[in-house]
C-alpha cells in the first residue's frame, strides 16, 4: 500500500520496505504468521502483534532474516486514518499481474493519495506526483469520478489552473469543499501556492492529532517492554 | 508539476509499464544493496513511528559510536 505501490504507479523508483494493509480476519492473521515465519521475520518495535491494537490504528513492524530478504522491513496495518474499511479499499484496488503469474494488489491511486496525507514531509511530493501521473494517464478520457478526484487532490497551481479551465462547472461545484479552487479561477498563482501550503499544514495537524493518543500508547508499550526485558524477557 | 515539466529521467520512468517499473526498481535496489546500502528506514522525526532507540548499530545514521566532532557555523 505504501512505497511499493508508488513504484508501480511511477511516483517513486525504490522503496526500502513493504507496507501491507490486511483484512482483519483470523484466517488472514494465520496466513500472515506463516508467511512471516517463512521470512524469519521478527518484530522490531512496539506494539506487539495484536489484532485489537491494529484495529485501533497501530502498525506492527517486522524485520526479515531469511536468506534473500535479510533486513527487509515489513509493516502491517489493518486500518488507515480517514480511509474507508478494508472491503471498500479492496473493491477499488488495482491488480497488476506479473510475468510469472504473480498478482500485486495495490491501493487505488485515490486511496493511496489519502493514505499519504500524513504529517511526514516526504509524503507530500509523492501525492503531487501521484495526482499528476493519474491525470496524465486518464486526462484524455476523463470520467466524472476522475475529474472530482483531480480537482480535490491536485497539488500544484499549474495543474489546478489547467483543471479549472478545462472543467469549469465541476470546479465551481467543488469550491465549497476546496475554496482554493477560486484562486485557480482567478489565476492568483502565488496566493494559490500559499493556500496549498496551508492545506498541507492543516492535514498534517489532523494527522498529528490522530496519532497523539497512539503515540502515548507507544510510549507506554516501550516502557513496559523495557521493564520486561530488564527482567529477562524478550521481544517476540 | 506537469509531465512536460518533469526531468527527462522521470519522463522515461513514467513511460514504462507498472510491471516494468517494478522490475527496474528491483534492479536499482540490488545495485543499492551491492554498494553497501542498508534497509533501515531513513530517520524521519516527522513520522509517528520514529523511535530513536530503534536505529541499529551499522545504520547510516544514529550509530552508537557516531558523534559529531565539529559543527560548521550556522
Amino acid at each position: 500500500m505504501g512505497g511499493q505501490a508508488c513504484v508501480f504507479y511511477g511516483a517513486a523508483q525504490v522503496s526500502k520496505d513493504v507496507d501491507l494493509v490486511l483484512l482483519a480476519q483470523e484466517e488472514n492473521f494465520s496466513r500472515l504468521r506463516t508467511a512471516l515465519e517463512q521470512l524469519n521475520a521478527k518484530r522490531i518495535a512496539v506494539p506487539r502483534f495484536d489484532p485489537a491494537l491494529l484495529a485501533r490504528g497501530h502498525a506492527v513492524h517486522f524485520r526479515c532474516a531469511a536468506p534473500g530478504v535479510e533486513d527487509l522491513r515489513i509493516d502491517i496495518m489493518t486500518c488507515l486514518r480517514d480511509l474507508p474499511p478494508f472491503s471498500a479499499l479492496w473493491e477499488r484496488r488495482t491488480v497488476i499481474t506479473g510475468d510469472r503469474g504473480e498478482e500485486f494488489h495495490l491501493l487505488s491511486i485515490p486511496d493511496l493519495v489519502n493514505a499519504k496525507k500524513t504529517q511526514r514531509t516526504k509524503d507530500w511530493p509523492i501525492i503531487e506526483l501521484l495526482v499528476a501521473i493519474h491525470y496524465r494517464e486518464n486526462g484524455a478520457n476523463p470520467c466524472p469520478e476522475w475529474v472530482e478526484f483531480w480537482l480535490a487532490q491536485a497539488r500544484t497551481p499549474e495543474l489546478l489552473a489547467e483543471l479549472v479551465q478545462r472543467f469549469p462547472n465541476e470546479a465551481r461545484a467543488q469550491t465549497s469543499h476546496r475554496p482554493l479552487l477560486r484562486l485557480a479561477f482567478s489565476g492568483e498563482i502565488e496566493a494559490l501556492r500559499t493556500a496549498l501550503d496551508a492545506e498541507v499544514r492543516a492535514e498534517q495537524a489532523k494527522d498529528r492529532a490522530y496519532w497523539a493518543p497512539l503515540i502515548a500508547e507507544f510510549e507506554a508499550f516501550r516502557r513496559a517492554e523495557r521493564a520486561e526485558s530488564g527482567k529477562g524477557g524478550a521481544m517476540e | 508539476m506537469t509531465f512536460e515539466e518533469m526531468p527527462e529521467v522521470w519522463q522515461e520512468w513514467l513511460e514504462l509499464t507498472p510491471l516494468e517499473r517494478f522490475r527496474q526498481s528491483e534492479k536499482l535496489f540490488a545495485q543499492y544493496l551491492a554498494m553497501g546500502g542498508n534497509l533501515d528506514p531513513d530517520p524521519d522525526p516527522t513520522s509517528p513511528f520514529y523511535d530513536p532507540d530503534q536505529w541499529r548499530p551499522g545504520a547510516a545514521y544514529g550509530r552508537a559510536g557516531l558523534r559529531v566532532l565539529r559543527r560548521g557555523a550556522s
